[in-house]
């Protein structure tokens, strides 16, 4: 029956409408909090205009594993910034703060990830937007929001001190072990779609009322807030909450085993049929009625949990992941290899989805990227256009947008408002760019899309 | 323009969420029907909705959901799990049996007169029941169906019979692979078995997952006005997690790299680790070579290691250099306490060499620490909710700041059925006779 919905998606996706086309979003972000928002709502068909200043722009720029750059690009600063239009605007220039609130003033969303007050010195902040914008959406995203002891000592922040500051960095870790860093930027990352779930909100607001709003948000406070259970357990109980390793001392069984091909295989079976059925597989039916396991919450006790997870590691040690995963498959309960990044990208069913998705941008060519992972039938999020360097579409958006001569444009470069890309690295078009490729013609492209 | 009043009190005097209660709420308009069955990430997507003001009607099994049960070393607060205590907050909860042509019946009514549907069973089963998309959609053109599962509604592994857990999704994102202690040279799984993929310790697959979803609904509805139309929304958990992974695709796809565990260093970024102490551990940053020169300057080494040549981080990033520079820090680290860096940190923001650039310098703290914290206390963040049934309960909550339609808790959950007779008065004008017979027949 679904079918119908979801048939060849992939295939059809590209000539399907975008949800959020006609959203035009000014942005002022840096790194991975900032831009990833943005990020999510330009994969949705907003209009995203990013505002670095020039010649260096973004520190996300910056970001490459162990020094590694795609064509001239740091894989963290691709990943984040998909389909956005690219401005160098030094907002330290009186110019540049004009062509900013022009830009403002026609916008219904902008996003800042500077430090409090900072967009407000340069006057170009909230008070002075709404003065020019009344439904303005405005938001601001750091690591301690706009007041309180933290913010008011500015404190600089990035995803790792909210790893650490929340707990959260604690809570992943082995027992005994120090506080573990996760390898991915899990409280910037989930600060950004926070944030977009207050600014779609706010939209909606908005369209009901014609009133825009300003919304803040803390790195920190937003990854308190996937950490559930901690809270009301540390008040209820007055203990510190404890990390597991790779238990989930919530779900029993759910743990991480090491299995006989040297390779790690994740396990879950907490629910009547699959706990029965994961007893089936090991061969211990008997386990399923046993007084220690008979239910769940008996077998959530610290004392059960150790035991029935020590009967499934000693199992697992004599089956290989991909058996453990066929056993899953057969009785019902959840059994998954721990996935490399590779084995991720040569997934099938990861493929055939269209999760793994083809880029193909005029100016970095072809590459494989992650697509926006909220499929919809009707209106495809998508990834279609990659990153630039500082200041690539300034072009496009002063006349595109604003309508600016030529004579303007230019006199903006002279001032120094307007600017391009540093000769550098991360910054700069990739090698033997031909001065045209990727460049969008102000009458162009864009309609076509 | 009142630009008299500095900023911060400006701003504080109007998205403080001491006053949420006073204001209006951005989604009232909207009523969500939550069907999520042994999945936090169901829960959690329709609270996201319910902070915002929808109407949400959380619909359970007779017996209640399993995910209730799904509690830390199985603890109950007065007869409740404590993820669910978490995530139950500002729905209305009813039951109602989708095994029976009944409860079917009920269910289609009850969609008639919703914006959202939020389910996690397994591709097929609401389909089976005759309550699938394609059914739902001839009742309610402008519904949106949300489904969120382990592998998606379509594609070769959808039909996977194996069910959907937060450490799942997070062993398949290619995540926890890369996230670890480096196995010390010459050992083995046996000696340190903590030197292995590691998950993250809260459920972020399941969390994400639901936020994705929770964004996607809110696209769908903006699509929504402007064509009258519903649709079907996919989130695989799996996938939504890993699109968190911000850099190990392309590095594999394009230089063969694969990203592997790196202990709290960090693959793509220096300065950025966590760095031992005589008390703890705490976090250094410093994104910009400024800040790293900063950080050399504060622990008195600027000269030693030579900081005013070092003119980009390019080549501190590199694996063997971290590897390097890694011991050097944490010999200097090893020397303070976690306050005495922090403060170092901040003073030097103020009167260093370099200020106001300063190298970011946090805690690493327990989540125990987290929530005395007085900041994130004043910031409303563990502010007690007072709830009917449970009494006073901390959650985390006002993670987001608003000056017109701030997000507010205003019950933290409600048993199986609380709600039966209010919501099903109030969408199906059922009197009390009628539920007892319904509850008799094992409908609701």
């Amino acid at each position: 029956m679904e079918e119908e919905a979801w048939q060849d998606y992939k295939g059809k996706k590209y000539s399907k409408p975008l949800p959020l086309k006609g959203i035009r979003v000014l942005e002022v972000c840096t790194l991975i909090l900032g831009p990833s928002g943005p990020g999510f709502l330009a994969m949705m068909g907003a209009e995203v205009i990013k505002c670095e200043i020039p010649p260096m722009g973004d520190t996300c720029r910056d970001m490459t594993p162990f020094g590694y750059l795609f064509k001239g690009n740091g894989p963290v600063f691709t990943h984040t910034n998909p389909n956005k239009y690219w401005i160098g605007l030094d907002l330290h220039k009186p110019e540049a703060k004009r062509v900013f609130l022009e830009l403002a003033a026609n916008s219904d969303i902008v996003e800042e990830n500077l430090r409090p007050g900072v967009m407000e010195g340069w006057d170009v902040g909230y008070r002075q937007i709404k003065e020019i914008n009344p439904g303005i959406i405005y938001i601001a995203k750091n690591g301690f929001g706009q007041w309180g002891k933290y913010a008011k000592e500015n404190r600089p922040s990035n995803d790792g001190a909210s790893q650490g500051f929340s707990g959260y960095a604690w809570m992943s870790s082995f027992p005994g072990q120090p506080p573990l860093k996760s390898r991915i930027y899990p409280c910037d990352d989930y600060g950004g779609l926070m944030g977009e779930m207050a600014v779609l909100a706010a939209l909606h607001y908005r369209k009901r009322t014609g009133q825009g709003q300003y919304i803040e948000l803390s790195q920190s406070e937003n990854i308190m807030r996937a950490m559930s259970w901690v809270w009301p357990y540390q008040q209820i109980t007055g203990k510190t909450a404890m990390p597991a390793g790779n238990r989930d001392v919530s779900i029993c069984p759910a743990d991480t085993f090491y299995s006989a091909d040297d390779t790690f295989v994740a396990i879950a079976a907490p629910a009547p049929d699959e706990f029965k059925g994961l007893c089936t597989a090991m061969g211990r039916p008997e386990l399923a009625s046993d007084p220690r396991f008979k239910d769940h919450l008996t077998r959530l006790r610290e004392d059960n949990a150790t035991e029935i997870l020590k009967i499934i590691a000693d199992w697992a040690r004599t089956r290989t992941a991909e058996e453990i995963e066929k056993m899953g498959e057969k009785h019902g309960f959840a059994a998954s290899r721990v996935y490399t990044v590779k084995d991720v990208a040569n997934d099938w069913h990861f493929q055939e989805r269209g999760f793994i998705t083809e880029v193909d941008d005029p100016l970095l060519g072809q590459y494989h990227s992650y697509e926006f992972p909220v499929m919809m039938a009707k209106t495809p999020p998508r990834v279609k256009r990659s990153v630039r360097p500082v200041g690539f579409d300034n072009e496009y958006v002063m006349t595109h947008y604003l309508g600016k001569s030529q004579d303007e444009i230019k006199q903006l470069y002279q001032c120094g408002a307007l600017g391009k890309w540093a000769d550098v690295p991360g910054r700069r078009p990739p090698a033997g760019w031909d001065g045209k490729a990727g460049i969008i013609m102000p009458e162009g492209d864009k309609e076509k899309e | 323009m009142d630009k008299e009043q500095a900023w911060s009190d400006w701003i504080k005097e109007r998205d403080d969420p001491r006053i949420a209660h006073t204001k209006p709420e951005a989604l009232d308009d909207i009523t969500v029907l939550d069907l999520s069955y042994k999945s936090f990430a169901g829960c959690c997507c329709s609270s996201m909705l319910a902070e915002f003001g929808a109407k949400v009607i959380r619909i359970e099994p007779p017996e209640g959901d399993f995910i209730r049960s799904c509690t830390p070393y199985g603890m109950l607060h007065k007869g409740e799990g404590l993820n669910y205590l978490t995530e139950g907050r500002n729905k209305h909860h009813i039951t109602l049996n989708l095994k029976e042509t009944e409860g079917r019946e009920i269910l289609k009514k009850l969609v008639a007169k919703a914006d959202v549907l939020i389910e996690t069973f397994k591709p097929g089963v609401m389909d089976e029941w005759g309550i699938g998309y394609e059914d739902l959609k001839k009742i309610n053109p402008k519904l949106i169906f949300a489904s969120i599962t382990a592998y998606g509604q379509f594609g070769p592994m959808s039909r996977s019979q194996m069910p959907d857990y937060d450490n799942i999704a997070q062993a398949r994102s290619g995540i926890q692979a890369g996230t670890g202690e480096v196995m010390p040279d010459g050992k083995g799984y046996d000696e340190c078995p903590w030197a292995v993929p590691t998950k993250a310790g809260p459920w972020i697959a399941w969390t994400q997952s639901a936020t994705f979803m929770a964004v996607g609904i809110m696209a769908a509805l903006y699509w929504r006005w402007t064509t009258g139309e519903g649709q079907a929304l996919d989130v695989s958990t799996a996938e939504a997690y890993a699109r968190f992974d911000d850099y190990a695709a392309l590095w594999y796809e394009e230089a063969g790299v694969v990203a592997e565990r790196f202990g709290s260093l960090d693959i793509a970024a220096w300065l950025y680790c966590f760095a031992p102490t005589k008390d703890g551990a705490v976090f250094l940053g410093g994104l910009r070579v400024e800040m790293w020169q900063a950080f050399a300057d504060m622990m008195g080494k600027w000269d030693e290691w030579g900081a005013a040549g070092w003119t980009n981080l390019t080549i501190f990033t590199e694996k063997e250099q971290q590897l390097k520079w890694a011991p050097l820090v944490f010999a200097e680290t090893r020397k303070y306490t976690n306050d005495e860096l922090v403060a170092m940190s901040i003073e030097y923001s103020q009167k260093g060499r370099l200020a106001p650039i300063t190298p970011v310098v946090a805690p690493v703290c327990s989540p125990q620490e987290a929530m005395e914290d007085a900041n994130w206390r004043e910031r409303g963040m563990f502010t007690p909710v007072k709830d009917p049934v449970y009494g006073e309960v901390i959650v985390a909550q006002a993670q987001h700041k608003m000056t017109k339609t701030p997000i507010r808790t205003s019950w933290v959950c409600q048993p199986v059925g609380y709600d039966n007779e209010r919501i099903y008065k109030e969408y199906m004008g059922f009197e009390p006779s009628k539920l007892k017979k319904l509850k008799k027949a094992g409908i609701i």
